[in-house]
């Protein structure tokens, strides 16, 4: 048995100190829990220093980690997000030729398209999840109003957490229904009728989905508004804030009833 | 001025812990002294609801979902002999965690994901308190799953639920019961309550491991 300890490795007799203990720290992993105790072991090779140099390890890894992930995963997200769009396109795609196919004969050319499709619904569940993993972490408030998909959605269209924080509520209701925004605008220019968008990508959320027409709009500005605040908390402090996710679902309620 | 716990006392009605560092998230320090506020922390509101953690100050915790170390900073007082590894998943709130870490000899900060206790089961070490105050709807898997690594038999436990992450649908009151059955399956439940008017909706359960 082998067991991996922020300061090395140990196989059960000796422990190979790491030469890194930045690196060794971060693979620190064993798949069920040690049958010693680290922190005693730990002091029988590192002596009285053990915990002075496991809290200066743990301070330099952790800066490093830190300014890493504020500074990229926004725009991991979002290249995540446009990749995820065209793997759903691909796999659309595919599935229309391979029904073209199978119309004209059937042939064991089939289900190589077949076992590429399932591959490919494959890899758009994995990017999903990474999606979901790295929102609940920059954006954990958006996360908790409008879930990972929503919110990350939102993200791609404003391009980065520092451009979606600048944008007012009435941006982010509207966020995804540039087109049919944009129609509306030219038409009222001209002096005609229009009809402007009341949703754009929040339109996806069950709490909006599901109200009847006419209350559709009153939510959406509700939420939009909602999480106009969650993407500041998120950028600029981070911490969940429990009364945003309340506040929103008592809102539904009162839409509901009336 | 009357002592509640270790390092924690009732100083003119208000609660505060004995301190020789500064103000971490904007609470008043006079003469070592720190205030805490029930409002920002849910430790310090179990305390004013009358529960308290019998601690003797060089103990090991294991604290999960440290935020940006309100309530760690305090813990810190109480265990100063101790050490308190702090897990926190989220990189903005961390930062400030970090500065906290800086500054006190006895938090280890990490930036990990608690519902994977086996990503830092080489660094923590076997602990004789969880603190878990993380708003999520698997939080009790995740106690467990952390209470299997590194709490030893015998070892306590406090963990803050609140009822709206667990299931935003059901009642509160039914929520925290079946939370309840759910520890008590695997652990002593010593304790619990409501933490209001400083948390609504939410409650405290302090249990220990017997087996």
């Amino acid at each position: 048995m082998k067991y991996n300890l922020w300061f090395g490795v140990y196989d059960g007799k000796e422990v190979k100190l790491s030469e890194n203990f930045e690196e060794s720290f971060l693979k620190a992993e064993n798949p069920s829990p040690l049958p010693f105790n680290v922190s005693e072991l730990g002091m029988q090779v590192l002596g009285e220093s053990y915990y002075r140099i496991l809290r200066k390890t743990a301070l330099q890894v952790s800066e490093k980690q830190v300014e890493r992930e504020l500074k990229r995963e926004d725009r991991y997200v979002v290249a995540l997000v446009k990749a995820l769009e065209e793997i759903d396109e691909a796999i659309n795609m595919l599935n229309e030729k391979l029904e073209d196919i199978k119309a004209v004969k059937e042939s064991d050319i089939t289900e190589s398209f077949e076992s590429k499709i399932r591959e490919l619904r494959e890899l758009r569940k994995e990017v999903e999840r990474e999606i979901e993993d790295v929102m609940k972490k920059i954006a954990p408030n958006m996360t908790e109003l409008v879930g990972a998909k929503i919110a990350a959605k939102i993200l791609e269209r404003a391009g980065s957490m520092e451009k979606l924080v600048r944008l007012p509520a009435s941006k982010v209701q509207v966020i995804g229904a540039e087109k049919s925004l944009y129609k509306a605008f030219a038409r009222m220019r001209k002096g005609k009728k229009a009809k402007i968008p009341k949703h754009g990508i929040i339109f996806l959320h069950p709490f909006i989905r599901t109200l009847p027409k006419t209350k559709r709009g009153k939510m959406a500005r509700f939420l939009a508004a909602k999480l106009a605040i969650a993407a500041k908390i998120d950028y600029f402090r981070g911490e969940v804030d429990e009364n945003l996710y309340e506040s929103i679902r008592r809102r539904y309620e009162e839409l509901r009833r009336k | 001025m009357k002592e509640l716990m270790r390092n924690v006392y009732l100083k003119d009605g208000t609660l505060v812990t004995k301190s020789k560092y500064g103000s971490h998230y904007g609470e008043k320090v006079f003469d070592g002294f720190r205030e805490w506020i029930p409002w920002r922390s849910k430790l310090a509101a179990m305390i004013l609801k009358g529960h308290r953690l019998k601690l003797k100050g060089d103990e090991k915790v294991l604290y999960l979902g440290a935020a940006s170390g309100t309530t760690v900073s305090h813990l810190a007082d109480i265990v100063d002999e101790g050490v308190i590894y702090a897990v926190e998943y989220a990189a903005k709130p961390f930062e400030k965690l970090l500065e906290l870490a800086r500054e006190r000899d006895n938090i280890i900060p990490l930036l990990f994901d608690a519902s994977k206790p086996w990503k830092y089961s080489g660094i923590v070490e076997k602990v004789d308190l969880i603190y878990q105050d993380i708003a999520q709807k698997n939080q009790i898997e995740i106690l467990e799953s952390n209470a299997e690594f590194f709490l030893e038999k015998g070892g306590e436990i406090v963990i803050m639920v609140k009822a709206r992450s667990v299931d935003s649908t059901a009642e509160p009151e039914e929520v925290f019961e079946s939370v309840l059955r759910k520890m008590g399956e695997r652990f002593k439940i010593v304790n619990h309550g409501s933490l209001m008017p400083y948390h609504k909706d939410h409650i405290f359960v302090h249990a220990y491991k017997s087996e």
